[in-house]
């Protein structure tokens, strides 16, 4: 009697809380996987999902071939996961059929960093190997990453990119023996310097329905675009359910990621002036390099433009507290009318809303010219590799598996999802998506493909090793939807047909092309030397300096203030070190510099 | 050997020496093993690479510190902090204790019973979720604001976490809402322990509730009290980080980093290992001396220490 009496008074306790908590709180949708990289690109978030291109009686065929095999549980140390344990669901079921094996996923993102410094210290850090380059290279020396260039030869997928394989392996610093250790990931079958996308990484990007009944205005500089998003906001105060809504609603939860110092919502927006931060130094449109800290640089006229933002009351009181999951619930609600990031509008933009006109879609502001990287064809910042302490048998299946990844098959299930499920086969052998909510409502998975739901079974690894603007060769068309002709066909909606006509260009690349304002910076493949541990010291107390200090300058009363804190705030980088962080900088990315400017003679 | 287990008393004192030994063992392997690490503040440590004797660097570490005056004032800001929210929380140590004693003079069992509970309750909610619960109350939009618009106190929403006044004293007031039932445990168990004959007398006496209370109740739970003081200050200077890790914004964190969290800012960022190992060896060494302290300071007052 009393133990009842204690528990209903913890519950309704519990309830209580629960309940105020409710009061405003979020279910924020999760981000989608590691969409803070910006190395990765646009299309493979909101439609991750992929399928098979052979036909599932192909997959039948093999199944047998896997079973005789014994059920292998391999570790992958993978920075790229936002999930840690063993794949579960529809993926699991996939390379189960096929290889009999178990991936158990080490993510030093739910972990946290120490787990690299402890599983190092062991001299095994896993069996399948995701690394970033830099920390790649390290490993290369430590002796924790296997040679495997007796064997790659004999895996014909893998073979398709012997050229970036080879490029990559041959500039790491030294190996002149010209060993090969790893293999680069989300590798193109493009080219070095193509631009295969029909949108930019990041650009303005707005309401359309809001945008058209201001009447199109034209939006001359940083200035017009406030005053168009006042206007809009004015016009809209809140959303269709009542909430305040706002051109802004920033989040400070990935500040100083990317190898960028800053604030995350300010180093995007640099290219919207064909400027690219490059850790502490911010690389001009001529190639030279300017301090991140210097008044002339973006850094400065975009931190600028979001204080005068917050001045006119544009930005959400809430930015400087709320996470990105509080900010995520606010897009997906119609609360924000400015975006940046293309993946962004996936919170928005449903085929739905595209139809009745108010989906986010690109409008050029004047003054400004992009920066945008090319298609990764020599891969971005990770490397896949294989673990120095792996038994032969492990090795070879895990070679088997790797060369699956990177090959059609295995690619259609990584970027299309399941056959007859996220999209359908037609009579010419093209694709047409189907279940266009499969991730983002986590669809319950047919039975045959392990039930559960789609998210929770997508594949975990969350890296590819060739990305999904690569051409399935199955189809002729490349494996990212968005690319497909059926989907090309089915959101030639009235919207883009108004954009197409305003602007006189097919998509928002073809526009900035046309009006030579689009700067693609070519991909190459250089490995950049690690910090040591000086440096890297002096880049995390500038890094945390800089990004207190501007979200402040965010909200700071006028110019004045605005122009003390920023002294203030040089002052005191200097003091922990900026110059050797800078001049280290300067030297690092000049490697780079100098690489893409020999690629796009 | 067999002379050795003839002797009856050395033969008792193995076996007693045997009871202590795994908790001996698990002193050294918890407290005494870990101390190793402590190598790392003098090396330039970097993984993946494991230690040897060329990254040797000394005392490196420890002068990089105080090697710039940014750095030198940032480090005493951070101790200011540190101390601060500390010195608050032992300002106002009695405060469970009073709690626990007025508790006591409820008569009604089912509301006393419901209070403790309640007031317990948020011991065992993570720092994260307070965080939510905060934001979910205390945000632009949230029921704080929203009552408060509607009440016509205020015209524009409040950004209380934004605020940067007044931190030290928020953070107490979470951290005595998230503590005092708890705390409070320890001095009800006292309470209970007094002998009921003292209390009988002196109503005999006509003595007042509110003398009871003075001239018997806080009078024989005092020694608990004074030593739960003393454990307090030897970790004044760890006041936990998850509190101040969930609660810091860029606008607050001038008067939020104390030093736990600074050491895992600086760890955690980006690998600054070594240096927040040389921080956290200074920080135990000067916790060694808190106690020293406290302890003579005790031997002092009272006559009797505690170590």
């Amino acid at each position: 009697m009393k133990g009842k009496k204690l528990l209903s008074i913890l519950l309704a306790s519990a309830m209580l809380t629960g309940a105020l908590a409710g009061c405003g709180g979020s279910d924020a949708p999760a981000a989608p996987e590691g969409q803070q990289k910006e190395e990765q690109t646009d299309t493979a978030k909101e439609e991750a999902p992929a399928q098979e291109e052979t036909s599932s009686d192909d997959a039948q065929e093999k199944a047998p071939a896997a079973s005789d095999k014994e059920l292998l549980s391999l570790e992958v140390y993978d920075v790229a996961a936002n999930y840690q344990g063993v794949q579960t669901g529809w993926f699991d079921k996939v390379i189960k059929d096929r290889f009999n094996l178990e991936l158990n996923i080490i993510a030093p993102q739910v972990a946290g960093d120490a787990v690299f410094q402890t599983r190092a210290s062991t001299g095994n850090l896993g069996d399948i190997l995701i690394l970033e380059k830099e920390d790649f290279a390290d490993c290369v020396s430590a002796g924790l990453v296997k040679d495997i260039s007796a064997d790659i030869g004999n895996y014909s997928n893998l073979m398709t990119y012997k050229e970036q394989i080879d490029v990559f392996n041959n500039g790491l610093p030294g190996n002149d023996a010209g060993i090969t250790w790893g293999i680069p990931t989300q590798m193109t079958n493009t080219s070095p310097t193509t631009y295969s996308q029909e949108e930019i990484y990041s650009s303005p990007l707005l309401r359309w329905d809001l945008y058209k009944e201001l009447g199109y205005p034209e939006i001359a500089d940083l200035d017009g675009l406030l005053d168009v998003l006042e206007q809009m906001m004015k016009a809209h105060p809140t959303n269709e359910t009542g909430d305040p809504a706002y051109p802004f609603s920033l989040w400070a939860d990935w500040d100083g990621g990317d190898g960028m110092l800053g604030i995350a919502n300010v180093v995007q927006l640099t290219t919207w002036y064909g400027e690219k931060i490059k850790g502490s130094a911010i690389l001009k449109p001529d190639n030279t390099f300017i301090p991140l800290t210097d008044k002339a640089g973006t850094y400065y006229k975009l931190l600028k433009f979001l204080n005068n933002a917050q001045r006119r009351g544009l930005v959400d009181p809430d930015s400087g507290t709320q996470d990105w999951n509080a900010a995520c619930a606010k897009m997906s609600a119609g609360q924000v009318y400015l975006m940046w990031y293309s993946w962004q509008t996936g919170f928005w933009n449903s085929q739905e809303r595209l139809k009745n006109g108010n989906a986010f879609s690109f409008v050029p502001v004047a003054d400004q010219s992009y920066y945008t990287d090319s298609d990764t064809y020599y891969g971005t910042a990770r490397v896949f590799a294989v673990g120095s302490q792996v038994d032969d048998e492990k090795y070879a299946r895990i070679m088997e598996f790797l060369d699956w990844y990177a090959g059609p098959e295995g690619l259609t299930f990584q970027h299309c999802g399941i056959e007859d499920f996220t999209y359908t086969v037609g009579d010419d052998g093209k694709f047409t998506q189907i279940n266009d909510n499969a991730l983002m409502d986590n669809l319950p998975v047919p039975e045959e493909w392990g039930g559960a739901g789609y998210q929770d079974g997508n594949n975990a690894i969350n890296q590819w090793l060739v990305d999904a603007i690569s051409t399935n060769p199955n189809t002729g068309e490349p494996y990212s939807v968005r690319y497909w002709t059926s989907y090309k066909e089915a959101t030639m909606t009235e919207m883009k047909k108004e954009w197409q006509e305003l602007y006189s260009a097919d998509n928002p690349v073809e526009y900035m092309t046309k009006n030579n304002i689009l700067l693609v910076s070519p991909n190459v493949s250089v490995t950049l030397p690690s910090d040591s541990n000086d440096i890297s010291v002096i880049r995390n107390q500038c890094n945390d300096t800089i990004c207190d200090y501007s979200w402040r300058m965010i909200f700071a009363k006028d110019d004045a203030e605005f122009d003390s804190m920023w002294d203030e705030m040089s002052a005191q980088m200097d003091g922990f070190g900026f110059q050797d962080l800078y001049n280290f900088d300067v030297e690092r990315y000049q490697i780079e510099v100098d690489a893409k400017l020999e690629a796009s003679k | 050997m067999k002379q050795f287990f003839q002797n009856k008393r050395k033969l008792r004192g193995f076996r007693e020496f045997l009871y202590i030994l795994p908790f001996l063992a698990l002193v050294a392997v918890f407290s005494y093993y870990p101390l190793y690490g402590w190598v790392y503040a003098f090396f330039d440590y970097k993984p993946p690479f494991p230690l040897s004797m060329d990254q040797f660097v000394g005392f490196k570490w420890f002068k990089s510190m105080v090697d710039t005056p940014v750095k030198t004032i940032q480090l005493l800001k951070v101790l200011r902090n540190t101390f601060a929210m500390s010195g608050l929380s032992l300002l106002f140590s009695w405060f469970p204790m009073i709690f626990a004693v007025f508790l006591n003079e409820i008569k009604c069992v089912p509301f006393k019973k419901f209070v403790q509970t309640v007031t317990t309750l948020p011991n065992f909610i993570s720092w994260v979720l307070v965080y939510s619960i905060a934001y979910c109350l205390l945000n632009s939009t949230g029921v704080v604001n929203s009552v408060m618009m509607s009440l016509g106190l205020i015209d524009s929403p409040q950004l209380f976490l934004q605020s940067s006044e007044h931190v030290w004293l928020k953070m107490w007031v979470w951290l005595t809402w998230k503590n005092a039932g708890w705390s409070a445990i320890m001095y009800i168990a006292a309470i209970t322990g007094i002998d009921d004959e003292l209390n009988e007398a002196a109503r005999v006496d006509g003595a007042s509730r509110m003398q009871i209370i003075w001239h018997i109740t806080i009078p024989s739970i005092l020694p608990t009290y004074f030593v739960l003081v003393m454990l307090s200050l030897a970790n004044f200077l760890s006041n936990g980080m998850e509190q101040y890790f969930v609660f810091a914004n860029a606008f607050n964190k001038e008067s939020i980093e104390v030093l736990d969290l600074y050491v895992y800012n600086l760890a955690m960022g980006s690998g600054g290992y070594s240096l927040s190992t040389a921080i956290s060896i200074l920080k135990s060494v000067v916790s060694v001396l808190l106690l020293c302290c406290t302890n003579g300071f005790s031997k002092l007052v009272r006559g009797e220490g505690f170590i």
